[in-house]
């Protein structure tokens, strides 16, 4: 059986293929303006790429954000339940996911089944959020593929109290003003999500393995931070980006 | 009828009052289409944006009405009878002090403050508000309550959609109330003939700020959940309760003050607890959804303890923060799915 899983978020459209429930694709491409675009681009890439024909597919399942741009998708399935089946599929055990997007970041609570049982995502801002660290970004002139490395040359981490995006900015601006090296303010940004997510993992109760998905979750200072707060080690999948479109996948064949 | 406006963010107003003195209860509700420009420049943007809307529909429509009324409510109303003072233009303006509390001092004090009012109004007004008046007044608001409360039992188990409860629910504060009742007779034979509530619908217990406009209906709809029982000042807080028809009418509506579904600007929290786990012992329900405006501060202050106690019940429950928008709000709705996804 051959499963696809097309998750568009809001910064990237994830695609993934399962067959007979093992992984066989997974491609992503800026979302952008046009989402149709997004996904029908990757999604003809993928049967070009694999030599499958479009019949050839039994069951689509798209989720994220721009779900309901995917018409030709067999089921509509929220990234809330396709991120836990995706964690699941890499971690077995799982028994909840973090997951940190580009404009919303979420804890899951999963039972000893793999069925969601509860979840938070943050208010309606983009604290917290890759959105957040996209800007931070921009405010100190510096690659976000490069916040991982930087961070942790931090010597002495500064503190972020403002969780408002564009109050946090302007509390970096006055940082860099102050000379504060850009190390230490990328660690304390790191510091102020995870501590915004430790916040929110504590509002579900979340058991251990916690597994990260999501884009953020290359970022391994981020990780670090994560981890240090909550004390846990978090499991990240060698996919964490396209979990979401993982676990469409293998929804899908449901 | 002249109409005699109230700001109130619970159910706290003696509508019977004002409807004895002669005049139409109308609940300032704001204008969500309409921008807060007015408000904004006497209060800060992150002061609750609901209650900028008011102080909007405030200052645009106050020559409609013969006086305004405010009740104690959050800090956010009470502090604003000062900003409403300078800059609504109305004859009469009136602040009534409705305890927080339920003891025997504050229902005396409610009392006072009640006769107080009434006072106030048959001066200003010339008007003469007896008791057969107020009693008068309490029966057709009785009547009122009555039929809400048949409709709103409906919704468990008939196809009607959260907007047009909400729609009702607006009408009961804001129009003359012998028209509500035609209005909601009226839609009592429509409701009755309905479908039966929709196998791909989700009923949930919907809790949290008070809901103002549609759009947040439209919301939970669109996520295919429909809330057949809420505890909102729209809603059940306004018609759980009738009012004693029985005993002196300023002591009877005092004491229906004390029973109503408590709102979170009244202490203890505990009591709005009960009445939303009554609310899950007697209708079933497969979650709560638990929204909160944007800078409501009753409901951030309450959220933790209530969202805690009701998980506490078995129900699984949604926390959701909205904006002030009449958009529809897709971040949302896909919340609300993945809610609807897990029940």
């Amino acid at each position: 059986m051959i499963t696809v899983g097309i998750d568009i978020g809001s910064i990237t459209t994830k695609i993934a293929m399962m067959e007979n429930k093992k992984l066989v694709y997974t491609d992503l491409s800026l979302s952008g303006y046009d989402m149709t675009a997004a996904w029908k681009t990757i999604y003809e890439k993928m049967l070009q790429k694999t030599g499958r024909n479009e019949t050839a597919v039994d069951a689509i399942v798209s989720t994220g954000y721009g779900r309901a741009n995917v018409k030709i998708a067999t089921r509509q399935i929220t990234e809330i339940s396709c991120h836990a089946a995706g964690a699941r599929h890499f971690f077995p055990d799982v028994k909840a996911v973090i997951d940190i997007g580009g404009q919303d970041s979420k804890c899951i609570k999963m039972d000893d089944r793999g069925d969601v049982v509860d979840f938070v995502m943050n208010d309606k801002c983009a604290a917290g959020t890759g959105r957040f660290l996209e800007v931070m970004a921009r405010a100190l002139h510096v690659e976000i593929g490069d916040f991982a490395v930087m961070s942790k040359k931090a010597k002495k981490p500064v503190t972020i109290s403002s969780m408002c995006t564009v109050f946090a900015e302007s509390e970096v601006i006055s940082m860099i003003a102050t000379g504060e090296s850009r190390e230490n303010i990328i660690a304390g940004i790191h510091d102020s999500i995870a501590s915004r997510m430790v916040s929110m993992m504590n509002r579900t109760g979340i058991e251990k393995p916690v597994v990260m998905t999501g884009g953020v979750s290359k970022n391994s200072g981020m990780r670090s931070a994560i981890e240090k707060r909550f004390g846990v080690k978090l499991g990240v999948p060698d996919e964490a980006q396209v979990c979401g479109a993982i676990g469409a996948a293998i929804l899908a064949s449901r | 009828m002249k109409k005699f406006a109230y700001y109130d963010t619970g159910h706290e107003f003696p509508e019977e009052i004002v409807m004895a003195a002669g005049f139409t209860p109308y609940k300032i509700l704001g204008d969500v289409n309409a921008p807060n420009d007015p408000a904004d420049r006497y209060i800060h943007h992150y002061i609750c944006p609901f209650s900028r809307s008011c102080l909007t529909e405030g200052m645009a429509k106050s020559h409609e009405w013969v006086g305004i009324a405010f009740c104690h409510g959050c800090d956010t109303t009470n502090n604003q009878y000062d900003i409403w003072k300078r800059h609504v233009k109305t004859d009469f303006l009136y602040w009534i002090n409705t305890p927080a509390k339920n003891d025997a001092t504050a229902m005396t004090y409610h009392e006072h403050e009640l006769r107080r009012f009434i006072a106030h109004l048959e001066t200003h007004f010339k008007v003469t508000v007896t008791d057969d008046k107020l009693k008068a007044a309490i029966q057709t608001s009785n009547r009122i309550k009555r039929l809400m409360r048949e409709l709103s039992a409906l919704r468990a188990t008939k196809d009607i959609s959260n907007t047009s409860y909400h729609d009702l629910t607006r009408k009961c504060v804001q129009m003359e109330k012998n028209e509500v009742i035609a209005e909601l007779e009226a839609a009592r034979e429509r409701w009755r003939n309905q479908p039966p509530f929709p196998p791909d619908r989700i009923p949930v217990l919907l809790t949290g700020s008070d809901i103002t406009y549609g759009a947040v209906m439209e919301i939970l709809e669109a996520a295919r959940l429909r809330a057949v029982r809420d505890d909102l000042s729209l809603g059940e807080r306004y018609f759980a309760e009738t009012i004693d028809e029985t005993i002196d009418p300023v002591k009877a509506l005092v004491a229906y003050h004390t029973r109503i579904p408590q709102p979170p600007t009244r202490i203890p929290f505990e009591r709005r607890l009960e009445f939303l786990k009554k609310c899950l012992w007697e209708t079933p329900v497969s979650g709560v959804v638990y929204q909160i405006l944007k800078f409501c501060e009753p409901h951030g202050l309450d959220l933790p303890f209530m969202t805690g106690e009701l998980k506490k019940t078995g129900k699984k429950v949604i926390v959701i923060e909205r904006e002030y928008t009449p958009t529809m709000d897709q971040q949302l709705v896909s919340r609300l799915e993945s809610f609807r996804e897990i029940l």
